[in-house]
């Protein structure tokens, strides 16, 4: 079985997947819930269930949050000696558009979102964040405040192994103050 | 039985630490700092440290287990700071230590870090920790404590009232340009030079001191006191003013130590954290101590700063004495108090 989770959005995710079919999963809203809600979780999830393969959404997503839900999953897979495979989180929201063509965003917090283009269903270049006004959308429609699908991201093929930040840490170094 | 073995995860600010301890005796002790990272921006920057403790947690575990040889199915217990500290920083820590957690089926236990630094001493000394009055001087923190059982009775005698006595080092070295973090730069320029030769200010020192704030430090005093002497004397003395400067901190930090020790009729000092690695304080504290009678105990330098092996002791101390682990869901706190030792 496998063991899903995400923690990119406001929403903590987790799911365990056997044979293509969701058979348990749980969540917690909250945008700064994911410390405490993430392993309560996962302490339900895995009773009698033996897992296999960890998944954990990268991002992109509020810093926080996601870095909790890696943190917790490569440790979880290291645990257990079993294989952690890292995806992008929006295309795990993709698979909820039934449109061809579209454009999926998260909030990014400061007033802009994370974002990336699909047509055909399939992602077109890398995430990136921006204002929503700022998008040229291409006369594709725009799908905000959706959640990760958890069955979804077992079908995805895309590898990502680092957390996907688009952004520099805030700072200004000294010498250039 | 055997001793159980216990991991602790601490990643409160700008280090990556894991230590592994049996019982009380030290197994392995990885430190993966982003301090470099950090040094062009003159202080830690939170979300740079949260990204690089992300980075090396897993190459941070895996060392550690590797020098302790041992496997993660051999681990009896998980021990993590659960705060004081960054708070984007220690989620990181206590992701990694709930997955583990929950990936062995052991239990765990949410610590505080003040509490941790105090009993990493049980690794070094043989003697038991208590009763004994605690020092406790970090970049981040200052306070004099008492501790009557380490894994549950601490009492708070004091703290600073403005910057800890590891803030004041970095500032001051900021001032006199010998770069982030400031302690070490001190420390060693502080050798070449003479500590009586400036009369630098002793914060919270006066009578009326004494008698309404005894246990309580004020360092910004002496930071301006220092800012100034520098500003007026421009080819001043550089290891002249490292040292007296070093010496107005180490000289109150020990002066209110022993009156805590006085006060309360208990004999026994721990110095730790962070300044505790400073050499001047080190060799003051056994001189003075000495004379008062106070037996002294300050970790080895290299358990001074910020480590796993401190958490993994608390833990293991934590395990000895009975304790019911933290539950696996629990919020860390930036703000811990010390009198809370476990959440």
């Amino acid at each position: 079985m496998i063991l899903a989770i995400d923690t990119s959005t406001s929403r903590t995710s987790v799911g365990v997947i056997d044979e293509g079919v969701l058979v348990w999963s749980g969540y917690r809203d909250g945008a700064t819930a994911h410390g405490r809600a993430l392993p309560a979780l996962i302490q339900e999830a895995i009773i009698g269930r033996p897992i296999a393969e960890v998944i954990v959404g990268m991002g992109p997503g509020p810093f926080t949050g996601l870095r909790i839900g890696i943190a917790c999953a490569r440790a979880f897979a290291l645990a257990r000696e079993i294989p952690l495979r890292g995806v992008c989180s929006l295309d795990a929201i993709a698979p909820h558009v039934s449109s061809k063509d579209f454009i999926i965003t998260v909030d990014a917090r400061r007033k802009e979102v994370y974002w990336a283009r699909y047509k055909n269903g399939v992602r077109v270049g890398t995430p990136a964040v921006n204002f929503l006004s700022a998008i040229d959308s291409e006369g594709s429609e725009i799908f905000s405040d959706l959640y990760p699908d958890l069955l979804a991201m077992v079908a995805l093929t895309d590898i990502v192994t680092e957390p996907i930040y688009l952004r520099h840490p805030d700072a200004v170094a000294t010498v250039n103050r | 039985m055997n001793q159980p073995i216990v991991l602790g995860i601490e990643t409160s600010c700008d280090e990556t630490a894991v230590g592994i301890v049996r019982g009380r005796t030290l197994l392995a002790n990885v430190i993966a700092s982003s301090v470099e990272e950090h040094a062009r921006f003159g202080g830690v920057v939170p979300e740079i440290a949260s990204r690089a403790h992300l980075e090396a947690m897993q190459p941070t575990i895996m060392q550690a287990l590797k020098i302790a040889n041992i496997s993660l199915r051999d681990v009896d217990a998980i021990a993590v700071t659960a705060g004081p500290g960054l708070v984007g920083a220690l989620l990181v820590g206590v992701g990694a230590a709930t997955g583990l957690a929950l990936g062995l089926d052991k239990p765990m236990y949410a610590l505080n870090h003040l509490a941790a630094h105090i009993s990493v001493d049980f690794l070094t000394h043989a003697a038991p920790i208590e009763p004994t009055i605690a020092l406790l001087v970090s970049g981040g923190h200052s306070s004099l404590l008492q501790v009557n059982e380490i894994t549950d009775s601490i009492v708070k005698l004091g703290a600073t009232m403005d910057d800890a006595a590891g803030e004041a080092f970095d500032k001051i070295a900021r001032v006199m340009k010998l770069g982030f973090p400031g302690g070490p730069a001190i420390d060693a320029l502080a050798h070449k030079g003479d500590e009586t030769a400036i009369d630098f200010p002793r914060g919270l020192t006066t009578a009326n001191d004494w008698r309404t704030r005894p246990f309580d430090f004020s360092f910004s005093g002496l930071k301006t006191a220092v800012a100034r002497y520098i500003e007026a004397t421009p080819d001043y003395a550089k290891a002249n003013v490292a040292a007296s400067f070093q010496e107005a901190i180490v000289d109150v930090l020990l002066l209110k130590s022993l009156a805590a020790c006085k006060a309360t009729g208990i004999d026994s000092l721990i110095i730790a954290g962070g300044v505790a690695a400073n050499s001047r304080l080190r060799t003051l504290a056994q001189a003075r101590c000495e004379k008062a009678g106070v037996r002294l105990r300050i970790p080895a330098p290299a358990l001074c700063t910020d480590n796993g092996a401190m958490v993994a002791a608390l833990g293991s101390l934590m395990v000895a004495a009975g304790r019911t682990p933290s539950p696996i869901a629990f919020d860390a706190d930036s703000s811990l108090p010390v009198t809370t030792i476990n959440i």
